[in-house]
């Protein structure tokens, strides 16, 4: 079992709360062991470490309708799940921003790029679709 | 949402707008274990081993290039110096293992392979000698195959005799290959203090304190730079320094990303990440337009040399920060043919080689893509040689030089290789003799490292 520090820092939290101020070694043996067991390891924002199943997906072009719609069609049929949305209309310009889940999609970054391709295409409008990871390594230290 | 909207276009302008791309992604192979007395069993044995680490490596790239959408631009091997496993061999079998090389690198579906080389910088052992004897014959007769040589190092000092050697060996190949410009001289690079881990092609090697097999990888993105810098708009050189070192930072983290990612397909150790500018001949992704950017009316006027001293600095000092496995060159290169701005530069008559050997001094490598007229003479390109390594000892730098002594063509005249190599204007060498003073051969001897003024 594999505990971040994060996670490590709350079991500590919860041992002090139920020790108070009686700890013996034993005690605090047998608390954290509890702790350890019983610990559900809630999910961070964004892991640092790890590879998330994530992707950015990054549309523009010249705005009309359906655009939306057309995008998060072929999202949803590859079964993946909208974390995050932003979209924004720039004179005639159309862009949107979107946090992608891939976890439990079939396919894999590469078959959802295809299905975009084809949606862009018909569109004429530019999507790019880019694992998560590249934008955390530029941008969070 | 975990990015702000101008973090995720910027990295998208990066990679999409200014031409940000993984310059190479070089796999560097051990053939230490390669030799055998008999010539046949070596060369497959050498296949071998190359087809075993090397078979996935165009297609492992291009998947994590699809993954991250940055562009890998070059899928390079790089091998142990050839000199080195195979020293009781003579030329001709040097040249067989040359072709097997070029094979091998066909066969994977990448366009080089480095590290027909030789370390010679103390004194050389008969395979060495046999192994420069060979080089231009192995380029001419192979399409895929680097070699390189280092002939100088800051501990041993300059052997004067390599080089005449290596100044032969230049004016060797490019009359074999002079049906096609000389190509042969831009795949040869004659290289003081070399390093190891280098995966920038022509003079990539697997050194000897390298492990059986490594991935290394390089960064590059002139493109991004420029347009940070002009984006920056006036402000004095800390500013610059600031609006320099934060971009490459970003492009380092992506840059390692990348490489770690590739090398874990691969299931081989991570090397090295090398951080630097590297031109195409592509417009935007040139070095000369960064400088330029920075304020100089061309490159080769006054002020070139310190505002490429402090590109090159900058650029060292952000992918030190970035990243805990910075190596290689590390800094900017200035290949005159790669470089629309340089060859601009050269065109108009504003860019020597005088000029460019100071830059030289201050840049991460040296002499690079200098066409000369075809009948400068071997000890001119000796002494040429023998100035670049100087620079190269003295300052405790790599330094090194890639020459094309255009066969038969004189100043005014170019040689155009297209893609990557890009176009050379030939440009002119003083003609002053140097021949008595290599004629006297032997090594100058190691400098000393105080009473540095």
């Amino acid at each position: 079992m594999k505990l971040t520090e994060d996670e490590i820092r709350k079991i500590t939290l919860s041992a002090i709360e139920e020790l108070g101020d009686k700890a013996t070694p034993d005690k605090v043996k047998t608390i954290v062991k509890k702790a350890v067991e019983s610990f559900d390891a809630s999910p961070t924002d964004i892991k640092m470490n790890e590879s998330s199943g994530r992707a950015i997906l990054t549309a523009f072009g010249i705005n009309k309708p359906g655009i939306v719609a057309s995008i998060t069609k072929a999202i949803s049929q590859c079964e993946c799940d909208i974390y995050d949305l932003s979209q924004k209309i720039m004179g005639d310009f159309f862009t949107m921003i979107m946090v992608v889940d891939l976890t439990n999609s079939p396919g894999d970054l590469k078959t959802v790029q295809e299905e975009l391709s084809k949606v862009a295409e018909e569109l004429k409008i530019k999507i790019y679709l880019q694992h998560e990871d590249v934008f955390r390594h530029m941008h969070r230290i | 949402m975990p990015y702000e909207f101008d973090e995720i276009l910027e990295t998208i302008r990066m990679t999409e707008v200014e031409h940000f791309d993984i310059r190479t992604v070089t796999l560097g192979i051990s053939l230490r274990d390669c030799h055998d007395r008999n010539i046949e069993v070596t060369k497959q044995k050498i296949y071998d081993k190359i087809m075993k680490y090397g078979k996935n490596h165009v297609k492992y790239a291009r998947e994590i290039e699809a993954k991250y959408g940055i562009s890998i631009a070059n899928k390079r091997i790089s091998i142990t110096p050839v000199s080195i496993p195979f020293d009781p061999f003579h030329a001709e079998e040097f040249i067989e293992i040359a072709k097997i090389l070029d094979k091998a690198a066909e066969e994977i579906g990448i366009d080089y392979l480095a590290g027909y080389s030789a370390l010679v910088q103390k004194g050389m052992t008969n395979g060495e000698r046999e192994l420069i004897e060979s080089i231009p014959y192995a380029l001419a007769s192979t399409k895929r195959v680097c070699s390189s040589v280092n002939i100088a190092s800051t501990k041993a000092g300059i052997n004067m005799d390599a080089i005449l050697m290596m100044a032969e060996a230049i004016k060797k190949t490019a009359e074999l290959t002079k049906d096609r410009d000389s190509i042969g001289c831009a795949k040869l690079v004659v290289f003081a203090n070399a390093v190891e881990d280098n995966p920038f092609v022509a003079g990539a090697f697997h050194g000897v304190s390298e492990p059986e097999v490594t991935l290394n990888v390089g960064i590059s993105g002139p493109g991004v730079v420029l347009d940070a810098i002009k984006e920056a708009g006036y402000c004095n050189t800390q500013g610059l320094a600031e609006v320099i070192k934060k971009t490459i930072f970003k492009i380092t983290r992506a840059g390692e990303l990348i490489g770690r990612k590739v090398a874990e397909k691969h299931g081989i150790p991570f090397g090295i990440v090398d951080v630097s500018l590297a031109p195409t001949p592509a417009e935007g992704d040139s070095i000369a337009d960064i400088l330029m950017a920075m304020g100089l009316e061309d490159v080769g006027g006054p002020g070139t040399t310190a505002a490429l001293a402090m590109l090159n600095d900058s650029v060292k000092k952000a992918g030190l920060m970035a990243s805990g496995v910075v190596g290689g060159m590390s800094g900017a290169f200035i290949p005159v043919s790669e470089d629309m701005g340089m060859i601009r530069a050269v065109e108009r008559g504003n860019l020597t080689i005088e000029k460019l050997e100071a830059m030289t001094a201050v840049c991460s490598v040296g002499l690079d893509m200098i066409a000369v007229p075809g009948d400068t003479t071997a000890s001119t390109i000796a002494g040429i040689i023998a100035d670049e390594a100087a620079i190269g000892v003295i300052n405790d730098k790599t330094t090194a030089v890639r020459i094309i002594p255009a066969y038969g063509k004189k100043e005014g005249e170019s040689v155009d290789y297209g893609g990557l190599l890009g176009k050379a204007p030939i440009m002119s060498v003083k003609r002053i003799s140097c021949e008595k003073f290599i004629g006297r051969g032997g090594r100058i001897p190691a400098p000393m490292r105080s009473l540095t003024n």
